[in-house]
């Protein structure tokens, strides 16, 4: 279970920005998953393919929760704790929480990638963090292969523009270019 | 080959794909320096993704989904069904146990789903979604006519001891008062413990029934609501505070 608590954990970290949202994401994931394999018949079970049926669980479980959450969302008198307040005050588009430790072009990064719509985040993410293949993305969002491919262009050529320059700052050896090699 | 083609191939040269294919977009690449400049801004974008830090969760994460599973297996351990009831402040979800109400939560437009999956997070227990029985019609009817609940078909045994202790005080505050933090801190015996307070309330199962929105600022400012200000304010207002 740890490996996939791992990387379902960094999956819904990457699509909400908050660590705390990303736990409780991964916890709810779990539960569903362990109710609906005690629905399914042996059979379905014999045919189950965990891992993407995992990530898909926790995608649906990060679309419900980003779409009910509301900006004013805060704790219950958040008054008496100053935490609280600081959370709140953290609220609206989500943002990587710890920006303020981590080396500023990772921070332009994950922030660009919060940028995205959530359809184009959810391709880039398996595709280019989880390194997920295009027909494993296709399973896990239950889409074409075709979509899969335009909805990870589409998200790079978006977070091109986010970038711009920094790109090739990101990495002191320069981009590597692996198949201009 | 057009420029749109090799686009299209761009992610496929990450992975295996046939050796005479990487070579057609390679030519294509090499003789065209603005599809050369487009694929190495896309390989750049894929790489500050690839290296993006994969930060752990927290070492407890696994503990508590287990926990959670096992409070699902658990025999005898019947669901906490929540249901919809209409109330003067719109629809109220209520989770109920064996004839005690043990989850409110105010309709915010969340999605049942969501108002479940909370609901079960924090009473760790299963929660499935039901229709609202006679007896709970008539006990919220009660409260809103009232203000005060009867202690007997409450259930905050999910808790820990302090925050039940803390919500016990907040109950003892009479509607149409407020009650600062420090206050029911003192009334519980813990009187440095108004901060905790403050979180027992953030995170209050029961809002309404156990009236956090009683419990204020020092100053007797109202300041923040989980269901926000405004809702503080309205509560109180129904209930007859003035001023």
């Amino acid at each position: 279970m740890d490996d996939y608590q791992r990387r379902l954990y960094g999956f819904a970290l990457r699509m909400t920005g908050n660590r705390e949202d990303a736990e409780e994401i991964v916890q709810d994931a779990f539960v569903r998953a362990y109710r609906a394999l005690g629905k399914m018949s042996p059979e379905q079970r014999a045919d189950l393919r965990l891992q993407p049926w995992l990530y898909t669980i926790t995608l649906n479980v990060t679309r419900n929760r980003l779409r009910g959450k509301r900006p004013t969302n805060v704790a219950l008198d958040a008054l008496a704790d100053p935490d609280a307040i600081l959370r709140e005050s953290n609220e609206g588009p989500p943002q990587p929480e710890a920006i303020v430790e981590q080396n500023t072009e990772i921070a332009l990064v994950e922030r660009a990638l919060l940028q995205l719509p959530m359809h184009l985040r959810a391709a880039a993410t398996l595709r280019f963090i989880e390194g997920r293949s295009h027909p494993e993305i296709a399973e896990i969002l239950h889409q074409p292969i075709g979509t899969v491919k335009s909805h990870v262009h589409r998200a790079v050529r978006i977070l091109r523009r986010i970038l711009g320059p920094q790109i090739g700052r990101f990495s002191p050896e320069g981009v590597p270019m692996h198949a201009l090699s | 080959m057009r420029c749109r083609d090799v686009e299209a191939l761009w992610d496929e040269l990450r992975g295996e794909c046939q050796a005479s294919l990487k070579e057609t977009v390679h030519v294509h690449l090499r003789a065209c320096p603005s599809c050369q400049d487009m694929y190495e801004q896309y390989e750049g974008v894929a790489y500050c993704l690839s290296c993006l830090p994969r930060p752990e969760p927290s070492c407890d994460l696994a503990k508590k989904v287990i926990q959670h599973i096992a409070a699902l297996k658990g025999k005898g351990h019947s669901p906490i069904v929540l249901s919809a009831v209409a109330t003067p402040l719109g629809r109220v979800f209520v989770g109920f146990k064996h004839h005690r109400i043990a989850y409110v939560s105010l309709d915010t437009g969340e999605p049942l789903d969501e108002v479940i999956a909370r609901a079960g997070r924090r009473l760790r227990r299963e929660v499935v979604p039901g229709d609202a029985p006679l007896w709970l019609v008539v006990a919220l009817e009660k409260f809103f006519s009232t203000w005060t609940i009867d202690d007997a078909i409450v259930d905050i045994s999910a808790l820990t001891p302090f925050e039940q202790a803390v919500l016990r005080a907040a109950a003892r505050i009479p509607p149409g008062e407020v009650r600062s933090y420090a206050w029911v801190a003192t009334q519980i015996g813990r009187p440095r413990a108004a901060r905790a307070v403050g979180r027992v309330m953030a995170r209050n199962p029961l809002p309404l029934l156990f009236p956090c929105h009683r419990v204020v600022d020092s100053s007797g400012e109202l300041h923040n609501y989980y269901y926000g200000i405004e809702m503080k304010a309205r509560l109180l207002e129904m209930e007859g505070y003035r001023r």
